[in-house]
């Protein structure tokens, strides 16, 4: 532990200053604190994940015509897409632990915020590599059923934890299941980046995903991966709106709008999990 | 370490009358232990009689003269020259007024607009404890003050809402969090209920977003964000718990 410690401090020393002198993190570092300068890419990164959500929900309604599926998919092989892909992760991996770090915080009373945030990043930086090793090998096998299981077993233990600790506090229902869903996407959604990656089949072959599909258990996986994911991101959208909008009437109708965008694509994702 | 420095202040102006802003470049000697309370004193005094800004104690305890210097919020009589050269790396300063209410006047805000954020909180004994039966009055023990006594030293300088990742638009704001809040942990107060339904409300710590610029800023040095945590984790009871 300690031979990482300062290999960590010694990588700190040498990026923290070349970080401090770019423009824009230069500016909000030194004026308002790193945290905040994560909290901003946070909210970056959270807004092109719900877009990423969406465009994703769409590129897989297409598996209603698995041919249609089959040749919208081919362009997913290009190396762009697959580096694109690959990309993704850190968006993923960010949000998912720079969110665990602020419910510890701010709902755990863990107050050593620094440490946090080095391990939040040393931890990005070893998902981003291995998931690349997977994509490079793109040889791994495991069966849907024992990897979503285990995965789900593992989810569930933040899920406990958060609720039990926020379930009784004063916050808005809304804020809790933000917090609780989270949790859950805290495991499965980086979880479910890795089982796409494992062999190129299993995200790209119509055949393999509908087959996959025709499990109940992985079927009910994949409904609690839609509407948490739909509602955390909405929630997410709707949090950062109402620090731009002052008027109620217009707070409301942000809310009509993201719960509308919301709902639709619950229902194309549900849909299309239930037929398929 | 030098005597003197030659400072350029580019400062926000607005005029009301006209109702035109615009930035305004003085270029002034000064030396190294002036305040920039005092900069802006030797502006009127040399260069510009018109330039408007604030100030009252100007010992760092009344807040009425915080400004943006390079984007960060902070108190106009704390910050001396050879401290801001040195933090900033630069002999240039770009000055604004804090966001947090409409301008009346260059560095001028309205801080009676502000404060009303402030007020909805109640930040004051709501229903006090009973006295003891010989009449005295009530005595808070040094344990009883030690887990909110940093809290107790805000003075509503308005740094904290100007710096936070929330704005000031739905949210009430760190500083009127953090004055429900000392109000909550202090023993004297009864009323607890009124205070948790504005505290859980809808503009309340819901709206914060932990990017702890709040407790970057503030120029007493009080970790806001671990108060406004502990709001968040439960602390202080459930609105709808019963008195």
């Amino acid at each position: 532990m300690a031979i990482t410690d300062s290999v960590i401090k010694r990588l700190e020393m040498w990026i923290l200053p070349r970080l401090a002198q770019t423009p824009v993190v230069s500016i909000y570092a030194g004026t308002r604190g790193w945290p905040f300068v994560i909290a901003w890419i946070h909210r970056f990164f959270g807004i092109l994940l719900v877009i990423y959500v969406l465009f994703h929900i769409y590129t897989l309604s297409f598996l209603e015509t698995p041919a249609l599926f089959d040749h919208k998919m081919k362009f997913f092989r290009f190396f762009l897409f697959v580096l694109l892909e690959w990309l993704l992760a850190i968006p993923v991996i960010f949000h998912a632990l720079n969110g665990s770090r602020l419910v510890l915080y701010e709902s755990f009373g863990f107050r050593k915020d620094g440490l946090m945030i080095r391990r939040l990043l040393g931890i990005s930086v070893a998902y981003v590599f291995f998931l690349g090793l997977w994509m490079l090998l793109g040889n791994q096998t495991v069966t849907p059923l024992f990897f979503w299981l285990t995965v789900s077993i593992i989810a569930v233990i933040p899920v406990y934890l958060v609720t039990g600790k926020i379930w009784k506090t004063g916050m808005p229902v809304g804020w809790k299941l933000q917090r609780i869903t989270g949790a859950f996407l805290l495991i499965s959604i980086p979880a479910h980046l890795l089982f796409m990656h494992l062999h190129p089949s299993i995200g790209h072959e119509s055949d393999v995903v509908i087959q996959r599909m025709q499990n109940t258990f992985i079927r009910f996986v994949d409904m609690a991966l839609v509407v948490s994911v739909l509602y955390h991101g909405g929630y997410g959208l709707l949090a950062i709106a109402k620090d731009y909008l002052e008027s109620k009437p217009l707070q409301t109708a942000c809310a009509a709008i993201i719960s509308l965008v919301m709902t639709v694509f619950a229902w194309i994702g549900i849909r299309l999990i239930l037929t398929v | 370490m030098e005597e003197n420095y030659d400072l350029t202040l580019i400062i926000h102006r607005y005029d009301p009358d006209t109702k035109r802003s615009w930035k305004q470049t003085y270029h002034l000697n000064a030396g190294r232990i002036l305040r920039f309370v005092d900069l802006f004193r030797k502006i009127n005094e040399e260069e510009d009689p018109g330039l408007a800004w604030n100030s009252s104690c100007e010992h760092g305890q009344c807040g009425s003269c915080s400004v943006k210097i390079n984007g960060k919020p902070l108190l106009a009589c704390e910050l001396l020259v050879e401290n801001a050269v040195e933090y900033f790396g630069t002999t240039t300063f770009e000055i604004e007024p804090l966001n947090v209410a409409p301008v009346i006047r260059d560095l001028v805000t309205d801080i009676e607009k502000a404060y009303k954020r402030v007020d909805k909180v109640k930040p004051y004994i709501i229903q006090s404890a009973p006295l003891s039966e010989k009449g005295e009055a009530y005595s808070i023990t040094p344990d009883e003050m030690a887990p909110y006594i940093n809290a107790t030293r805000c003075i509503n300088c308005f740094c904290c809402a100007s710096a936070c990742i929330s704005s000031h638009r739905g949210f009430l704001g760190p500083n009127a969090m953090l004055a429900s809040i000392v109000r909550l942990m202090d023993p004297r107060e009864m009323e607890k209920i009124e205070r948790l339904r504005v505290l859980y409300s809808d503009q309340g710590v819901c709206r914060c977003h932990s990017s702890h610029a709040c407790s970057f800023v503030c120029p007493k040095e009080i970790d806001v964000a671990h108060f406004i945590a502990l709001a968040k984790e439960g602390r202080f009871g459930s609105k709808s718990q019963k008195k």
